[in-house]
């Protein structure tokens, strides 16, 4: 797999994926999207493992675009997962959901997501809030350069 | 304070501010802003107390746009201590500095800060990377709700 | 105690105090008794006594006829002066009894006459001496006679005496019998009644008891009832989130791909094909803001309030300040009164008048211009909340159907809506304790009242019971065809 992936979709519905996907295209911010079916799949892909072996962990994707209801292993483990590890915690991760639980917005963000995103109905409001996620997150977002994150273990803050 | 305070500015050179806070008006992106020019402020405001006492826990700013470079207490150590706290942890937290140290970059993402974005030099750049931290912060981003900061046992964050 | 217990109480004692009563009567006549009896030995003894004192006499004047010593005659006085004694005090002793009277009465005149006979003895003897003493005494043999006469009076007079003491005691006895009966029974009956008494209080006891049982057992089946409804309740709260929930997304998809048919082929197809292809995405955008209503309506029932005083004058600012874009170019008054500070849950009161406010913005639109108040009353002592417009109003017929859910008023071609809000504005002030109501006239306006409820009284945390689901499902299909009807009209 390449390591030259930018934006990681971890989302079951084929619909929705393709329609995120279709949005940030027509923003010309679809450089390298890699889609996730499930959370098992999202877990591999990122810690490079299983089908994604030959992935490396100095090239994380500049962003994790990642639904909750996910089958087998859900939206917040791979949270949970993700910011518990080194070598994975300084991803950025949105979390781009249905839910419109305050449960589950409150705890993404203590489980250390970086934002959290409603998926909106209507067609315009979902491409704009893609548009708008795209735009700040791959465009205007510093994420850590490549290499820096296993290198981060050796920087004592 | 009658209305809540949606942003929280940290900034010490009051040019870079206003044109922070003109960026942020033009688009109507926020109504409230609060400048706190050193980091003391930033914690006092943020930590109700000191000049700020009569705020509250339960309405923290939606976002904290903080520079790096401040007098007194650096942003450094101020992100430091609002992911210290239960109470102020959850905050969204986005650096805008002019500063182009690695380290920096590196502290910031290993204290959990959600994006980092560097001030472009020039200003209709500044205005439009303003604009738009504005336009996903404040619009597409579902701010923490209070249950976030919330100490809580059950959950392992 | 019932009435019938304190009855056989009263009855019981009522026998206790007869029988107490009899006992102490017995007694009494006991008493009596014995006193007769001591009586007629008294009497038959004075007889008895009598007799030997007249014996007395006799002797003592036979002795004296024969010795003429001065002791017989002592002996004789002695003897007379007891019988005189005797004969006084006899009546006094029968004077119960007029029979004995009698016979007292023909028994002096024996005794008088017998005692002068030996009286006259003694005086011969004292004047003429032995001889004529001894002639005397064998010339009077009328005393045996006498005594013989005496002797049976006073024997007669001891039967009858004997007689009626042992007549008397035969019916004391039996009396005594019956007495000792009637106590018996009377106990018995007491006891009986006591344990009769004894019995009926273990009855009502038991009864209690049952009664006690039944009515710990009918509140706990109501306390499993509550839990029952309240987990119902959470129950369909939550259903009616997860189906708003779960209808979102296929909802997002169909607006999605009407809007990559528009974007990609919308070039290719003519005016009928785009204006098809609107009314999907229209659609599909109604039924998202209703979707989206929903969820609201059913998270306020199962948030978790957060009270904090509130100045409401400041959350009426700023939902004015943000609803301006939405009356952009039209020509709307504000008035804004003073208003209270409430503890209330901020962010849920703000979307009571961010509906309420929205509502008479979007009401008033058919107005050249707008006015909407909003101000504090004070109604039976308690304040008010008002927002009134002078919108397009509508009429009070109709005012029970305003807060209920997808109930509209108006037309969907006139107003669009979801009928949701003002049912969520309802759920909020009911959480807070609180009431709200309208009063509307059609084309005149319209104004919307509600209190809070004061912090003494804790407002019901729980959500509200739900109507019956039957119900529900029902009047949502009968409004959904009915909605329907609206479009079909549309339409055309």
């Amino acid at each position: 797999m390449s390591n030259e992936v930018e934006t990681l979709l971890v989302e079951d519905s084929p619909e929705d994926a393709e329609l995120t996907i279709r949005a940030l295209r027509r923003n010309k911010l679809a450089n390298e999207i890699h889609v996730a079916e499930d959370g098992t799949d999202a877990l591999d892909f990122l810690f490079c493992r299983g089908a994604y072996a030959d992935r490396t962990f100095s090239h994380p994707p500049k962003l994790v675009l990642l639904d909750l209801h996910l089958p087998k292993v859900d939206g917040m483990e791979v949270l949970r997962a993700l910011r518990a590890d080194e070598r994975t915690k300084a991803i950025p991760v949105v979390v781009l959901t249905s839910s419109f639980e305050q449960e589950d917005v409150a705890a993404g963000y203590k489980l250390g997501a970086s934002a959290y995103v409603q998926k909106p109905v209507d067609f315009e409001g979902f491409s704009e809030a893609v548009r708008q996620i795209g735009m700040f997150w791959l465009l205007i977002n510093q994420a850590l350069p490549p290499g820096e994150f296993t290198a981060s273990k050796a920087h004592g803050v | 304070m009658s209305h809540e305070v949606e942003i929280l500015l940290v900034e010490d050179s009051p040019e870079d501010a206003e044109l922070t806070i003109r960026a942020l008006r033009r688009n109507k992106l926020v109504n409230e802003i609060h400048l706190a020019e050193d980091g003391v402020e930033a914690l006092d405001f943020l930590f109700c107390r000191g000049a700020h006492a009569d705020r509250t826990f339960s309405c923290p700013p939606k976002l904290v746009l903080l520079d790096l470079k401040l007098p007194k207490v650096g942003g450094i150590e101020v992100l430091r201590a609002i992911r210290a706290d239960e109470r102020t942890k959850a905050i969204p937290v986005v650096v805008l500095t002019s500063s182009k140290e690695e380290k920096d970059l590196i502290d910031g993402y290993k204290l959990g800060v959600n994006a980092y974005a560097q001030k472009p030099v020039d200003f209709e750049q500044f205005s439009e990377t303003v604009r738009q931290i504005g336009m996903f912060w404040m619009l597409i981003n579902q701010a923490p709700p209070s249950g976030a900061f919330v100490a809580s046992a059950a959950r392992g964050a | 105690m019932t009435s019938s217990s304190k009855a056989i109480a009263a009855c019981a004692l009522l026998i206790l105090v007869c029988i107490g009563t009899l006992s102490y009567w017995s007694e009494v006549r006991n008493d009596q008794d014995r006193e007769w009896v001591t009586h007629t030995l008294h009497v038959v003894e004075k007889l008895q006594t009598l007799r030997i004192d007249i014996t007395q006499c006799e002797t003592g004047q036979r002795g004296y006829m024969l010795t003429g010593q001065d002791r017989y005659l002592e002996l004789y006085e002695a003897g007379v002066a007891e019988v005189r004694q005797d004969l006084k005090e006899l009546p006094d002793l029968t004077a119960d009894n007029p029979r004995e009277q009698r016979a007292i009465r023909q028994l002096n005149p024996l005794i008088a006459s017998r005692l002068a006979e030996l009286n006259d003895g003694i005086w011969v003897r004292k004047e003429s001496g032995l001889l004529a003493g001894v002639e005397a005494a064998t010339r009077a043999n009328n005393g045996e006679k006498w005594m013989g006469q005496i002797a049976a009076q006073i024997g007669e007079m001891r039967d009858t005496e004997a007689g009626l003491l042992s007549s008397r005691l035969e019916t004391a006895a039996a009396s005594t019998r019956k007495i000792k009966v009637v106590i018996a029974l009377g106990n018995a009956l007491a006891i009986l009644i006591l344990l009769v008494k004894y019995f009926v209080i273990q009855r009502e006891i038991g009864k209690r008891n049952l009664a006690e049982r039944s009515l710990k057992l009918s509140n706990e089946r109501l306390e499993r009832r509550t839990a029952e409804l309240s987990e119902t309740n959470i129950e369909l709260e939550s259903f009616a989130y997860s189906v708003a929930h779960d209808l979102r997304a296929p909802l997002r998809h169909i607006a999605g791909y009407s809007g990559v048919m528009v974007q990609d082929y919308g070039p290719h197809l003519d005016a009928e094909g785009l204006r098809c292809l609107e009314k999907i995405t229209g659609s599909a955008k109604q039924m998202g803001r209703l979707v989206d209503d929903l969820l609201g309506l059913s998270q306020i029932g199962r948030q978790e309030l957060s009270f904090q005083d509130t100045p409401l004058g400041s959350l009426v600012g700023q939902v004015v300040e943000d609803l301006a874009a939405e009356h952009a170019g039209r020509s709307v008054e504000w008035q804004i009164g003073e208003l209270f500070s409430a503890e209330c849950d901020p962010g849920l009161m703000k979307q009571v008048f961010v509906n309420l406010l929205s509502n008479a913005v979007k009401y008033t639109r058919k107005r050249e211009h707008a006015v909407i108040q909003v101000g504090q009353t004070r109604q039976n002592g308690v304040r008010v909340v008002f927002v009134r417009d002078n919108g397009v109003g509508f009429e009070m017929q109709y005012v029970g159907k305003l807060f209920r859910v997808f109930q509209r008023l108006h037309k969907a071609r006139d107003f669009e809506g979801t009928g949701v809000g003002l049912a969520t504005v309802q759920r909020i002030i009911r959480r807070h304790g609180g009431r709200i109501w309208a009063e509307a006239e059609l084309d005149r306006g319209a104004t919307f009242f509600f209190t809070l409820g004061s912090p003494e009284n804790k407002p019901n945390e729980q959500a509200e019971v739900p109507m019956n689901e039957k119900d529900e499902r029902e009047r949502r299909k009968k409004k959904m065809n009915e909605k329907e009807e609206e479009l079909h009209v549309e339409r055309s």
